[in-house]
């Protein structure tokens, strides 16, 4: 098999051969098919070297994909995005513990500066946060950022960004794992953050350039989120969601999961509760994380078992409001929020969501506190 | 043989007419002015004498008596040298009568006899073309200001000697050009400049468009003064008849008199903000002085605002002085010579701390002590002002990732939008436009039931008092003018009822502890 150029270009530290083999791959096949793959190998007890794996992978693929795979390769050369395949030179070194049982992925897409393998933190949660959860995300995230630690996430709306944010706003490094493509503008008009990250740290994608959002690829992704991590804090979420799978992959791979404790009467905190209630820490100061990273190394321990079950969240209000008032009561908490905040977390105009909250004060979902507004009558 | 001349004496900012009369008879030498009070008079006479004889009048062995008529009107100062002077000589026939028929005078005399400028022009030359008088000599100084009026030939003079010459017809002085209209920007800085605040902002562009009460709650640093400074950039600018007024109160609070580096243009058609420190007096704040009550600062913000920072510093007893004018947009100053009312219809925008410890990041302090803290701002006060937005320290700034404000034209013009339609509405008896002062009666006709419910379901929940709730629709009007809404909907409404929320004082939450403590008894 020849090597065209482009491959020689992009294999900054990988044979030529490897990741043409690579591109090939993530274009002709979804990287979720490489565990039939894997799975044949381990089962015959044949090597698991990602070059072999790759090689038959790209093996497989249906003629007529050249055009295809060119295309993606101009497109990693333009945005100068480097490809990292496990067990090689560049290659995370906590992920590629997790190879291959575990889920670390085949190859990386990088694009950006950092390159380190300094400690990493993932913060992660609900796309739907309170106020609280925002503030909470965000100062956390420059905390980490200004201790030196690498913030991980998943750069969805809400939490994830919160974190990226405030990492970025202490000029520290922070990594976005996507669930496309590069390329792709998603989350969508977000593109100003997408470039803020990979100038102050960098976007990983396994995913080959241009591949849409599927909702599967967001849960698949997790795994990395994870991986790249020495610990995850769940901030807000529910029982099921996105990121209480992120905090179960962790669990899996030995990472040490943090909960944020939030009300009993907030819906978004009761991801976090619930892992708590199974073993995960409990994030009483932002401290926490750092005094863990300096006494344990990718150990585990009782959180291995955490959130593995699943209950059910708590009754949502079952009031008839306003599309507005409905979405605004989502966001409100037992922390008070301030109407600037609210607007800022529903993206909604601060007139609106001062209507939301007359209407929810009207209806004894909203009180008014000299801090803000919470959620509940008086 | 009897002088005449004709001058203004103005209580408050009520201009009426004085004519002087000499009269030049047998008796002993002397020179006496009657028709005035006290000191004022006498020291008057002498200066008026003085300056007669630096003109080179002999004035004759013979009494010269000046009198002031109306008698009962108080006359102080020294605004009527000049008119006395021309009288005497008008007596002495120095200057003929037709000359002064028609013509007022006024302005103090130095020794050396030349004139000067006094306070309250304005507001006298105003009343002049009523009263037939076509003509006004006053010091230079005054031209300006005393030429705003129309109809009115205003000759400004340096001296008694001058006056005498165009009175005598032997000098013409050019009839002083109305200045031209200020056209000064507005000095707070352009709302640009805020940074996040969006709930704030957008009770900035209600109070402006409606002309309502604001309070603005944050910790020290977080932009309050910065965002006040800046309503009168969005505000329209005020019209000529408002201009006029305002700058009537301006004269008679003396701040034209004595020019040199006078900074106010004279018709400022920019509302002005007025920001009196919290040790202010009462008389200071609402008007007051001896004899007749000067102008105070509620007047001065006249069609403008009048911002109070660190309104709980203020004294209580201070601050309930500013219920009358809240309400009526007059207020009125008792003293011994009369009572005065000025106008005072101004747009309070206050500013406070949320807590006691300035409520910044680190702020824990309990419920408790914050309403103790807003429990300050006394219930009557908080019933009158309409929107209580909280700043937020920057911290949220950074989290909203600070996008740049929108510009003071843009929010301008929606304001003057919002203005136009409140102006059309006949029958709402606001002024100019603004809400604030219209008819909730009125106001009720252009609501949607559902929008008039919301409301009175917050009176019923104790949120609003029957004060409240009229405040609360012209809050809610403005919202529904600032989308351009013939009527007044549900989430008009409901965004008026969550102002007010904020504006709650600490009463309502001890009656909500108080309930609290009896619902745990009852679990219990």
């Amino acid at each position: 098999m020849s090597v065209p150029g482009w491959a020689a270009e992009l294999a900054a530290e990988l044979d030529g051969a490897l990741v043409r083999g690579i591109v090939t791959c993530a274009v002709a096949r979804p990287p979720e098919r490489l565990r039939a793959v894997l799975a044949g190998r381990l089962a015959r007890n044949a090597s698991t070297d990602v070059g072999e794996v790759v090689a038959e992978l790209a093996g497989r693929a249906p003629s007529g994909v050249e055009a295809q795979v060119e295309r993606a390769a101009v497109a990693l050369l333009r945005d100068r995005a480097r490809v990292l395949a496990v067990g090689r030179p560049g290659y995370p070194p906590a992920l590629a513990t997790a190879w291959p049982e575990l889920g670390a992925p085949a190859w990386l897409f990088v694009r950006g500066a950092r390159g380190d393998g300094g400690p990493a933190v993932a913060v992660v949660g609900t796309r739907r946060p309170t106020a609280d959860g925002l503030r909470t995300a965000h100062e956390l995230g420059a905390f980490l950022a200004a201790a030196g630690v690498c913030v991980v996430s998943g750069l969805a709306r809400g939490i994830d960004q919160a974190a990226h944010r405030g990492a970025l706003s202490a000029g520290g490094t922070t990594v976005a794992v996507l669930g496309t493509g590069f390329g792709v503008d998603y989350p969508a008009r977000d593109g100003r953050v997408r470039a803020a990250i990979a100038e102050a740290g960098s976007l990983v994608t396994e995913y080959a350039p241009g591949t849409p959002p599927r909702p599967w690829q967001f849960l698949w992704r997790n795994r990395i989120i994870s991986g790249l991590s020495e610990a995850v804090v769940v901030v807000e979420g529910l029982t099921r969601s996105g990121a209480l799978h992120t905090a179960r992959l962790a669990a899996a791979q030995g990472r040490e999961v943090f909960g944020v404790p939030g009300s009993l009467h907030a819906p978004a905190s009761s991801g976090p509760l619930a892992l708590v209630r199974d073993g995960a820490r409990v994030l009483t100061r932002f401290d926490d994380v750092l005094e863990l990273l300096c006494t344990s190394s990718l150990s585990s321990d009782a959180s291995g078992a955490a959130a593995e079950r699943s209950h059910r969240p708590p009754e949502p209000t079952a009031v008839d409001v306003s599309p507005a008032a409905g979405w605004v009561g989502e966001l409100l908490g037992a922390q008070p929020a301030a109407p600037d905040e609210l607007a800022a977390a529903s993206g909604l105009p601060v007139a609106a969501v001062l209507a939301a909250l007359g209407e929810l004060g009207g209806r004894g979902l909203a009180r008014h506190t000299p801090r803000g507004f919470v959620a509940g009558g008086d | 043989m009897i002088g005449r001349a004709r001058t203004v004496a103005v209580i408050g900012l009520r201009a009426v007419a004085v004519a002087v009369e000499a009269h030049v008879g047998p008796g002993l030498p002397s020179f006496c002015v009657i028709g005035s009070s006290g000191t004022a008079a006498h020291e008057a006479a002498l200066r008026v004498r003085t300056s007669l004889t630096d003109l080179g009048v002999a004035l004759p062995a013979r009494r010269v008596l000046v009198s002031l008529a109306p008698a009962d009107v108080p006359k102080a100062g020294a605004r009527f040298d000049l008119a006395m002077g021309v009288a005497v000589l008008a007596a002495l026939d120095v200057i003929g009568e037709e000359a002064l028929a028609t013509t007022a005078l006024l302005g103090e005399l130095a020794l050396d006899g030349s004139v000067r400028p006094v306070p309250a022009v304005l507001p006298a030359a105003a009343a002049l073309p009523a009263e037939g008088i076509g003509r006004l000599l006053v010091a230079r100084e005054n031209a300006a200001e005393a030429a705003l009026v129309d109809g009115l030939v205003v000759l400004g003079v340096a001296s008694l000697a001058e006056a005498v010459a165009v009175l005598r017809g032997e000098a013409e002085v050019a009839p002083t050009r109305p200045p031209a209209a200020g056209a000064a920007p507005a000095l707070g800085g352009d709302l640009a400049d805020v940074r996040g605040q969006a709930e704030a902002r957008r009770a900035l562009e209600i109070a402006a468009a409606g002309g309502h009460h604001l309070l603005l709650l944050g910790p020290p640093g977080c932009g309050k003064s910065m965002l006040a400074r800046r309503l009168p950039s969005i505000l329209p600018p005020l019209d000529r008849e408002q201009a006029l007024e305002v700058a009537a109160i301006r004269s008679v609070a003396g701040l034209y008199v004595g020019a040199p580096g006078q900074t106010e243009p004279l018709l400022d058609r920019v509302p002005a903000f007025r920001a009196p420190h919290h040790s202010a007096s009462s008389a200071a704040l609402l008007g007051g002085g001896t004899g007749i009550a000067r102008p105070g600062e509620v007047s001065l913000a006249h069609h403008g605002i009048l911002f109070l920072d660190e309104l709980l510093e203020w004294p209580r007893g201070v601050l309930d002085g500013l219920r009358e004018p809240l309400e009526e947009g007059v207020v009125r100053v008792s003293r011994a010579r009369g009572l005065v009312s000025y106008p005072a219809r101004f747009q309070l925008t206050a500013a406070a701390n949320p807590c006691p410890c300035g409520g910044g990041d680190g702020c824990a302090c309990p419920d408790d002590v914050i309403w103790a803290h807003r429990s300050r701002l006394s219930g009557p006060l908080a019933d009158r002002l309409d929107l209580a937005p909280t700043l937020a320290p920057l911290r949220v700034g950074e989290l909203v990732a600070a996008a740049a404000g929108e510009s003071s034209a843009t929010v301008a013009d929606r304001v003057a939008r919002a203005r136009a339609l409140a102006a059309a509405r006949e029958g709402a008896g606001g002024i100019g436009g603004r809400n604030a002062g219209a008819d909730p009666a009125f106001l009720r006709r252009t609501a949607r039931t559902g929008a008039l419910r919301v409301l009175a379901d917050a009176v019923e929940a104790g949120e609003l008092t029957g004060r409240g709730y009229d405040r609360a629709l012209r809050v809610a009007r403005t919202c529904a003018d600032l989308e351009g809404s013939e009527l007044i909907e549900t989430f008009h409404a409901m965004e008026a009822r969550a102002h007010r929320l904020q504006l709650r004082t600490g009463n309502r939450a001890a009656a909500l502890r108080r309930g609290d403590r009896g619902g745990a008894g009852v679990r219990r």
